[in-house]
């Protein structure tokens, strides 16, 4: 039933991962660490406070009242902005499909998110229409949320559209959560409504970019294979598969991309990282949320 | 130019249609079940986009062009082969199937003009080819100096050393050996009768002509006169060319036997030529050659000749450049 949360765990019991995952957990944490959030306080005592707020020991010692700060243990809302267009039914760079390492890194970071109580919803959808699941903070419902990324991800979804998913986004949600966007290569590239939204977003929320990278078709290893581009269905000629400067061309082409992609949001100030392979979620997510927690402080 | 099988282009075009087909079949087939294992690649406008990619593009575009070009080309030149194209023409054969006798008065007067004669027809055998020809001379009698034959470099070694006898100034004559046997001298009727017999095979369809050099100036009583040699030439249907020295204005004395000489030979469907020059013989003899030539031209054949020339080098070019295409494409 919940198989492909399954792999979540799996993914992240592989011993290799074992240490990570703890340091996952920290990093997990300290996502939310410096909004008050989990943090209880001690201060002077205005009137109109709740008597039984009134901290005696404390107040005792001081000589003046001070009330005890109670800060209730909030569910944090960790939403799940992910690209389920055809798009992300083609290849990654590491072989697999696209979807497979979206599921695994929303999988990774839900399972965080719910093993803290906190509550995980998603946001999906293609140029055709953008799908809902609530928030929820269990393991069943994560399940539900990685099943719907599996579900509409296929050949005969419409195209991706990135900005409708965030456009929904910005238009539903009015509290703060931590919006954790999974995109591709092609997001960013040259869409300024795209990066519209994101500053905008970025103004109310808290984002986490993961770029999934794009296979390469001038590899060798579809030398022998057809090819379908997913945007029109249209088989890819092979002639450019045995031209090597047209490989060194592409391979600098989209080193150029990548860097330009990062850098976009960079200046924005949202943290990304980009991943190629399913070996490369989680020690991608720790980097990711490292690198977010260490730009913050 | 025509296709001798008409049929041929349809049936090419059937059958490469039908192979179109198959293949457009085979591929979508192929593909189809090749579908599920196909990469699916997205953003490819990351390739389509660059420059190096718009370059292989349009080399690939060009050796696809060229390879559908070459194709069709050695497609049209199979199906010109393999319809026969055949270039048409009319064509009049030349029914070389003729005897000429060359009957020659070697009486003193004739000397140069018979001398005229063998040297032109020295220069026509070379042309010769299936033709019979023999030479007659006669003066009192006639001797058949060679038989009508095909053996055209005796006949050229007989006729050399005989125009030798007859021109050089230290001839002996040795050609007047037989000729003086007769009753007087210059008997034309008899010659020209003994001329005509020269013709063997009588029953076969054979053009058969003589060639008779005479002044028709006679002395003497001949067997024949020559009204009945002529009457013997045509009832054997062979044409008489009469060429005569004796046929011009100082020569009236004989201007009557000239007169006679020229109905006879016209008589026999033949031709009369009265000159004073040898040097104007080799122009008569080509006359009478050319006017044998269109008389026996037969009836106009259509003759269908294969082409298959340019095609096949066509055909051949066409296969190299396919191979170089081919190589360039799935390089």
């Amino acid at each position: 039933m919940d198989e492909l949360l399954h792999r979540v765990r799996t993914r992240l019991a592989i011993r290799a991962h074992r240490r990570v995952r703890g340091l996952l957990d920290g990093e997990y944490v300290s996502l939310f660490h410096g909004k008050s959030l989990d943090f209880d306080d001690l201060r002077a005592y205005i009137p109109g406070d709740d008597v039984k707020d009134i901290d005696w020991k404390a107040t005792a010692r001081v000589g003046s009242p001070l009330i005890k700060r109670y800060i209730a243990t909030k569910k944090h809302a960790v939403l799940l902005v992910v690209d389920t267009g055809r798009d992300f039914a083609a290849l990654s760079e590491g072989g697999t499909p696209k979807r497979d390492i979206a599921i695994l890194a929303a999988g990774v970071i839900g399972y965080l998110a719910v093993r803290h109580g906190d509550h995980v919803g998603l946001v999906a959808g293609d140029a055709d229409g953008t799908e809902y699941v609530p928030l929820r903070g269990t393991e069943s419902h994560l399940e539900r949320l990685l099943r719907v990324i599996h579900q509409r991800t296929s050949m005969s979804a419409g195209p991706s559209r990135l900005a409708a998913q965030l456009d929904y986004v910005r238009r539903t949600f009015r509290r703060r959560m931590l919006l954790i966007v999974v995109a591709d290569d092609g997001a960013l590239a040259g869409q300024v409504e795209e990066l519209q939204l994101v500053r905008r977003l970025h103004a109310q929320h808290e984002i986490l970019w993961i770029t999934i990278g794009d296979v390469d078709p001038t590899l060798g290893d579809y030398a022998d294979k057809d090819m379908i581009d997913v945007a029109d269905g249209r088989d890819l000629p092979p002639f450019f598969r045995r031209d090597s400067a047209l490989r060194a061309e592409f391979e600098a082409a989209v080193a150029t991309r990548t860097a330009a992609s990062a850098d976009l949001l960079d200046r924005i100030g949202i943290s990304s990282h980009r991943m190629t392979s399913e070996e490369d979620v989680v020690p991608g997510l720790f980097r990711l949320l490292e690198g977010h927690n260490h730009a913050r402080r | 130019m025509e296709l001798m099988y008409w049929w041929m282009p349809l049936l090419w075009l059937v059958v490469t249609a039908g192979v179109i087909v198959l293949a457009l079949w085979l591929h979508a087939r192929r593909r189809a079940r090749n579908l599920a294992d196909a990469v699916p690649v997205a953003h490819s406008d990351r390739l389509t986009e660059l420059p190096a990619y718009r370059t292989a593009l349009a080399r690939y575009r060009a050796a696809l062009f060229g390879a559908v070009l070459v194709v069709s080309l050695v497609l049209v030149a199979a199906v010109l082969m393999s319809s026969r194209l055949v270039s048409i023409s009319t064509y009049q054969p030349e029914m070389r199937n003729r005897d000429i006798v060359l009957c020659l008065d070697v009486s003193g007067s004739m000397v140069d003009y018979d001398a005229a004669i063998v040297r032109t027809f020295r220069d026509l055998v070379d042309n010769f080819d299936g033709e019979r020809i023999g030479l007659v001379l006669f003066n009192a009698s006639a001797v058949t100096y060679f038989p009508l034959t095909t053996d055209y470099r005796f006949v050229q070694e007989q006729l050399a050393y005989l125009e030798n006898d007859l021109s050089s100034p230290l001839s002996d004559y040795e050609f007047i050996n037989g000729t003086l046997l007769g009753e007087g001298s210059s008997l034309i009727g008899d010659g020209l009768g003994s001329c005509v017999l020269r013709f063997d095979d009588v029953d076969k369809e054979r053009s058969r002509s003589i060639v008779l050099a005479t002044d028709n100036y006679v002395a003497g009583r001949p067997i024949l006169t020559l009204p009945e040699a002529g009457a013997l030439a045509t009832e054997r249907s062979v044409r008489v060319y009469g060429i005569n020295p004796g046929d011009v204005s100082s020569k009236e004395y004989i201007a009557e036997f000239a007169n006679e000489m020229k109905q006879v030979v016209l008589a026999t469907d033949g031709g009369y030529f009265a000159l004073a020059d040898p040097s104007a013989i080799p122009s008569i003899v080509d006359g009478i050659e050319q006017q044998q030539t269109t008389r026996l031209t037969g009836e106009p054949m259509l003759v269908r000749t294969d082409e298959p020339s340019w095609p096949f080098v066509l055909s051949v070019l066409g296969t190299a450049l396919i191979m170089y295409f081919g190589w360039r494409l799935k390089r």
